[in-house]
């Protein structure tokens, strides 16, 4: 047995006050590729986070977080179990090669005119007034009217759709056997929307993106009406609050980095760029959790099967190792961030996110000014997935 | 006949391909891309699917 040269650095994260981009976890990252943690292992820098996010021998660690929460059955339970996030091997593989061709980049880029309107139309709201509040007058009215787009539902059901995501998402927090009875209200209610609409197409197919779902086939398989419901509600469960969360985390990079909002607004053709730097520097997606599938070694790390591993974004985002310059720069050349997650489980609906948001931060650009924060803004803790849940800010009108 | 190429310097070895056209692209024991250039065309589908779905566009088709 070798002996340790350095002591491995402890984060407890899941107090609420533990912080991504602190001190604390800088001189951790320094000191060790990964920490212990209260819940398995933190996995700290780019290169280890890049290789073990694909490793065949981790798995998406998230299928038994109903059952640690005390919740082992019911309608959430259901849908989460049979869901593509916690699927692995050629169950999940299955289902991945008939959603995949209806998120395809050649499909998605059709709707840029329609984000650019809904983009527009959302900044002529609050543009002459000098202030909005950031989460309420943009991003969650984009991030869902974009899903609406998708789903090809009346724009108008936005505000219904995000408060049934978000009930959703109560699911995730450590608050879930609370709040259990709101959550399969909402999964119920969205069960009777996605039936609908899956209904709606079988008799009328056209060539939007739920017909393209209810369509899909390959070597004679189909999805069933019951896993064409589960990918309904992944959609929107998975579309809605990450987006929303992205774009406020979006203005506050821009808001701390002045000179590169200036530069987007003159460079509009940099917005797939200022996606990718922020996702880079200031994820929502905090960590990717993975899970063992069997005892190995990896560097100098024994790591036993069943061990959780986080794989924190930021962190190996910013790793000084990989990015010797890691502040955000629209200019430069970086290697690929992890906030998608990635490997089999890479984020399904990445081109349309990226699609949405590189065309909503320059249209931002292009019209506002000396974006700033007015005070009151108020956040979800950085563990998991974070962002702001209230964003005022003060800007001027650009001429 | 067409045959397919993947820019070694954009790949991260994501595997997505492997899931879309398993009998072309395949991830080895360490987690890294293996491929077959050449390729039946009945499998023309499978590998524009490939194409389509890697997350950073690094598979392309030649004549």
């Amino acid at each position: 047995m070798s002996t340790p040269t350095v002591d491995i650095p402890y984060l407890n994260i899941s107090d609420p006050s533990f912080a991504m981009q602190s001190e604390e976890l800088r001189n951790a990252r320094a000191a060790s590729w990964y920490a212990r943690t209260n819940y398995g292992f933190a996995v700290l820098r780019y290169d280890e986070v890049s290789k073990l996010l694909k490793s065949p021998k981790l798995k998406q660690g998230s299928a038994q977080w109903p059952a640690h929460n005390g919740v082992h059955g019911g309608l959430f339970y259901d849908w989460w179990t049979k869901n593509l996030l916690v699927l692995e091997g050629e169950d999940h593989h299955r289902i991945r090669r008939l959603l995949n061709p209806a998120f395809s980049p050649r499909l998605i880029k059709d709707l840029v005119p329609r984000f650019q309107a809904l983009a527009n139309e959302l900044i002529d709201a609050f543009i002459d007034k000098g202030e909005c509040e950031f989460i309420r007058d943009f991003a969650e009215p984009y991030a869902t009217r974009v899903l609406t787009i998708l789903l090809g539902i009346p724009e108008s059901e936005w505000p219904k759709i995000a408060r049934l995501a978000s009930t959703v998402g109560l699911a995730l927090g450590v608050t879930f056997k609370r709040d259990l009875d709101k959550v399969e209200a909402a999964v119920a209610e969205l069960y009777e929307y996605a039936d609908e609409l899956i209904k709606d197409r079988q008799a009328n197919p056209g060539e939007d993106f739920v017909s393209r779902l209810v369509l899909a086939s390959r070597d004679g398989d189909r999805l069933s009406d019951e896993e064409l419901r589960n990918a309904l509600v992944l959609l929107i469960f998975g579309g809605m609050d990450t987006t929303r969360n992205q774009l406020g985390l979006a203005m506050q990079s821009f808001i701390r980095n002045p000179e590169q909002w200036g530069l987007l607004a003159e460079r509009p053709e940099l917005g797939a760029k200022a996606v990718e730097e922020v996702m880079r520097t200031n994820p929502t997606v905090t960590w990717v959790t993975r899970e063992a599938v069997e005892d190995f070694t990896y560097q100098d790390l024994f790591i036993e099967k069943g061990t959780t591993v986080h794989l924190f974004t930021q962190s190996s985002g910013t790793d000084p190792l990989a990015f010797p310059n890691p502040e955000m720069d629209l200019l430069g050349e970086h290697a690929p961030h992890y906030g998608f997650g990635g490997g089999v489980h890479h984020c399904l609906g990445h081109f349309v996110a990226r699609a949405d948001m590189s065309e909503a931060l320059p249209l931002l650009a292009s019209r506002i000014a000396d974006p700033h924060l007015t005070g009151g803004d108020e956040w979800l803790p950085d563990s998991g997935n974070t962002g702001p849940t209230r964003l005022p800010i003060g800007f001027t009108r650009r001429s | 006949m067409k045959t397919v190429d993947v820019d070694r310097s954009l790949c991260d070895n994501h595997g997505q391909c492997a899931i879309a056209a398993p009998e072309v692209f395949r991830m080895n024991p360490d987690g890294v891309l293996e491929y077959e250039p050449t390729f039946d065309d009945s499998l023309l589908g499978e590998v524009e699917e490939a194409i389509d779905v890697c997350p950073v566009q690094a598979i392309f088709l030649k004549d």
